[in-house]
């Protein structure tokens, strides 16, 4: 048969066959539906990828990535230079930074709060969309949980994955990863216990600042302005350029806080040579300090975000 | 679904210091497509706070599907759809995603909600923008996306907020005519608004709320009585009807470019188009007059004290 | 109230241009960048309630901006009562505009916002804030801040505000937006008034059945140029290549169409069920609205109904944007 005349019976038989026509119309949902618990944690999920620029332009990607990337600078040098250096004596070894020194407070880090928490609050204040909310199986306290959860989550990554790879760095450049490894297993438990605070903690003043004002440059500049002044004053009252030991006023430095709580963890003692060393219960003082800091920051948040009137 | 009403207001009151903004309002809504008409705005909002659990009645009850808000608002909310009056969505994420996004904050599973954000937003029509980001979108196409988000996790009633609200007479059109499929989807409608011809055109039941206390409620068929008078409209002649008509006792008035006539059966009717035929006249238009809703609620808003 | 003087000679059979005119648009373009906002526009507005008709961006804004001299025009020119809204301050003295959007500075009550305006214009009279609110119903609210008004309480106060300075022009921009049935009845009869008083009235609004009761006369744009001008039924008259539909219901509907069919006047006949009648076409409406009662006779038909399907402003309008 010529290819003509094969369409023509595929034709002929079709035809025979009858036709039909479907109904696109609107189909009822009768799946799963989750309640509270599915709808916050969509709403974490939705707020991640909104702070990492998921799923809109690459320009909203380029900062948050950045970013990561500069942190994750020194694990990498460190690396390196252990790499250079894998072949002299132990006694030589160049470690230019410890664990316990990079779970610290970097620009970088600190650009990254200021950046992307009032992206995740500001916009939805701004552009109205909390409206959207209230049609919706969540509460103004699942809204804050949604939101802390999912910058939390996001700082820990980041401060968290440098970590990871100067451990893995170390690892591979030392005489004998297994050694290595099971030589520095409390890096396990104290990097991430410590990350996790400092996360915790950044997250709360960030989104607390940010829950304030609808704009994101407002927030973003509040934020940055809390650090400097606190740190600035804290220096201030401290005084005392050639130190000669600590005292209480190294508490209201909001941006170092959460570091002697990690040396607290690292140490198990306040360093002699941080600001509050030397004072009396100085780690009872800052560990109360912490809590009273995310205290307040949550409670401004659960007032910002109560939608019930009472 | 359960049968049984969508929405029963038990006496309810809400005060604030300095005014009532509902009072005593009872009233048994059907299923089906509801509109919700106030004067002096507040009543209105004040409903859909009190709906949606987020404002407590100080006095009475209200029962949403059968729930009593009160006692479950978590579970109401996830029978129902809002659609705010003023712009409320991402300008800078697609329609895609953001009606797929809101799908998941209901409750679905990410997969159906992406499914269904797909069929919903091609039901409203806007199947060939949804990939682009609403900060691109008309007036008419977020009211549509606006639309699509409340909708789009099948809820069991909807609330809109001057739907047609900012849109010109083409896209009003448009957007009556999707509220009113809402109705074929198994979706009932609240719809709040002060145009009282959307009302008409497009509701089977009518709460017309007038400084919190209840005005009107009932079937638009019913709200919308025929009169016993006939209007009838034969041009610039029409004066010229009155004398032969009361000739065979058909008492006619000639106002405002048309005549009306009192017909009591369908004989004086045969008698009425007759006469006209033999005065050689153009008949152009013969309707029992019909009130209109906007005159329902001034007659009844004038009735209270 | 004495009405204006005439401007320029009125070619007077042009519905475009209304009699004893106060408002002369003549050739007027406006563009920005790109975008042509008004395209050779030529019209003029008189004493009486002109109602100001168009799809979104057709330009009635920009028209109205062009009029009251907020805005240049790039081509053309703009009259008010003779003289030229940009250069000549005097204008204003006797023109006002309610925009649309929300611009009352906040912190004020209704009567110190009414009484600021007053003051600006020069208003000497003391009792003119009150009886510009009490025009518009809102006396006894007076004294309550404009930010807790409802969006239709906030345009009334922009009424009173644009009255208070007894302007010979008002120019409203969506001045029924947001006002409830009871406010928006009163707010007609208002403008009504005010056109009666010979005061030049244009109004813009999207609720065309609210048009119709209070606007005799229309002007309609789209896309920035003139598609139609006056009354709304003589508008449709005139469209007289687009087939009227007349919706007929009587007791014997495949009868009547078995007659009307035989017409010459009908184009065509549809049965629809839904309005439980007929509906017939025509581009001879009153030779058929003459032919119907004689065929009904005739064939023993009983008429309940008979009603044009597009005689509303609303189907007008469809019919021109189409």
């Amino acid at each position: 048969m010529s290819p003509v005349q094969a369409g023509r019976a595929e034709a002929i038989a079709a035809e025979a066959r009858g036709g039909a026509v479907y109904d696109r119309g609107y189909r009822p949902y009768d799946g799963p539906r989750g309640r509270r618990g599915a709808a916050t944690f969509a709403l974490y999920k939705a707020s991640m990828r909104r702070a990492l620029g998921i799923r809109r332009s690459w320009r909203q990607k380029v900062a948050p990535f950045a970013l990561l990337g500069i942190v994750t600078i020194p694990a990498i040098v460190n690396v390196g230079i252990g790499y250079v250096t894998r072949d002299r004596f132990l006694s030589q070894r160049i470690q230019i930074i410890s664990y316990r020194e990079y779970v610290g407070v970097s620009a970088a880090l600190l650009l990254f709060v200021a950046l992307v928490s009032p992206d995740v609050l500001c916009p939805d204040r701004r552009q109205h969309v909390l409206p959207l909310m209230f049609a919706r199986p969540i509460t103004g306290f699942d809204y804050v949980v949604a939101k802390l959860g999912a910058i939390a989550t996001i700082l820990f990554a980041f401060s968290f994955l440098p970590q990871v790879v100067l451990f893995v760095g170390n690892m591979l450049v030392s005489d004998s990863a297994l050694n290595y490894f099971t030589g520095h297993l409390w890096v396990l438990w104290k990097v991430p216990a410590a990350v996790a605070l400092l996360a915790i903690y950044y997250t709360v003043i960030g989104i607390a600042i940010s829950s304030l004002t609808d704009r994101r440059i407002v927030a973003g500049a509040s934020i940055i302005g809390l650090f400097l002044v606190t740190s600035i004053s804290s220096a201030i009252f401290v005084g005392d350029f050639e130190f000669r030991g600590g005292s209480a006023a190294g508490l209201i430095n909001v941006l170092r806080l959460p570091l002697y709580l990690r040396d607290l963890i690292f140490l198990t003692h306040i360093s002699p040579r941080s600001p509050l060393g030397g004072v009396n219960n100085g780690g009872l003082l800052a560990v109360v300090t912490y809590v009273v800091v995310l205290a307040v920051g949550v409670t401004v948040l659960l007032r910002r975000y109560r939608w019930v009137e009472r | 679904m359960t049968s049984g009403s969508l929405l029963r207001l038990d006496g309810l009151t809400k005060r604030y210091p300095g005014t009532t903004a509902l009072d005593g309002l009872s009233v048994d809504l059907p299923r089906g497509r509801i509109g919700l008409v106030g004067a002096n705005g507040a009543g209105k909002t004040t409903t859909f706070r009190l709906l949606l659990g987020l404002a407590h009645p100080t006095e009475g009850h209200i029962e949403v599907c059968g729930i009593d808000v009160a006692r479950d608002p978590i579970g109401v909310r996830s029978r129902l759809g809002y659609m705010p009056e003023h712009d409320c969505l991402p300008l800078d994420q697609t329609a895609a995603d953001v009606v797929a996004t809101f799908g998941e904050l209901s409750g679905l599973p990410a997969r159906a909600a992406r499914q269904r954000a797909s069929d919903i937003l091609d039901l409203v029509g806007l199947d060939e923008a949804r990939f682009r980001p609403i900060g691109e979108f008309s007036t008419g196409m977020r009211q549509r996306a606006k639309l699509a988000q409340a909708i789009v996790s099948d809820p069991e009633l909807v609330l809109l907020d001057e739907p047609t609200s900012g849109l010109d007479p083409a896209g009003r059109d448009d957007m009556l005519a999707l509220v009113s499929r809402l109705g074929s989807f198994g979706i009932s409608v609240l719809m709040a608004t002060h145009l009282l011809d959307d009302v008409q055109k497009v509701c089977d039941y009518v709460v017309m709320i007038d400084a919190g206390r209840l005005v009107v409620a009932g079937t638009t068929a019913s709200l919308l009585e025929r009169t016993g008078t006939v209007t009838v409209d034969v041009g610039p002649r029409g004066p010229e009807l009155v004398a032969p008509l009361g000739a065979i006792n058909l008492r006619a008035v000639a106002t405002e470019g048309v005549v009306e006539v009192e017909i009591s059966n369908d004989d004086e009717l045969d008698l009425l188009t007759d006469c006209i035929a033999r005065l050689e006249l153009p008949l152009y238009r013969l309707s029992s007059r019909v009130t209109s809703l906007d005159e329902v609620f001034l007659h009844r808003t004038e009735e209270l004290p | 109230m004495t009405s204006a003087a005439s401007v320029a000679p009125v070619p007077d059979d042009d519905p475009a241009f209304a009699e004893h005119a106060t408002v002369l648009v003549e050739n007027v373009s406006v563009w920005f960048r790109q975008k042509v906002a008004l395209s050779e526009l030529s019209c003029s507005f008189g004493p009486g309630v002109t109602g100001l008709l168009g799809p979104n961006g057709a330009g009635k804004t920009t028209l109205m901006r062009a009029i009251t001299g907020l805005i240049d025009v790039n081509q053309g020119a703009v009259q008010i009562e003779g003289k030229d809204p940009r250069r000549d301050r005097q204008v204003f003295r006797r023109l006002a505009l309610v925009p649309e959007d929300e611009a009352v500075p906040g912190g004020l009550t209704a009567r110190e916002f009414v009484r600021y305006i007053a003051e600006l214009h020069g208003i000497a009279d003391r009792h003119a804030p009150d009886d510009a609110l009490q025009s518009v119903e809102m006396l006894d609210v007076g004294d309550r801040n404009v930010d807790e008004f409802s969006k239709g309480m906030r345009q009334r106060t922009k009424v009173a505000a644009a009255l208070v300075c007894d302007p010979h022009v008002l120019v409203l921009d969506e001045p029924l937006n947001g006002a409830d049935p009871i406010q928006r009845l009163h707010l007609i009869s208002l403008f009504q008034r005010l056109g009666a008083d010979g005061r030049t009235v244009i109004v813009s609004s999207h609720i065309l059945n609210e048009v119709e009761r209070l606007a005799p006369r229309v002007i309609v744009l789209i896309n920035g140029r003139l598609a139609a001008a006056g009354g709304h039924h003589a508008i449709r008259d005139a469209m007289d290549d687009r087939p009227r539909h007349v919706l007929v219901r009587s007791d014997a509907g495949r009868r009547l169409a078995a007659g009307l069919i035989a017409l010459d006047s009908v184009g065509g006949v549809t049965f629809d069920s839904a309005r439980d009648g007929l509906v017939i076409e025509t581009l001879r409406a009153r030779e058929l609205a003459t032919a119907l009662p004689r065929l009904a006779r005739d064939e023993s038909i009983r008429l309940f109904e008979v009603r044009a399907l597009d005689d509303s402003l609303e189907s007008l309008f469809r019919e021109l944007v189409r």
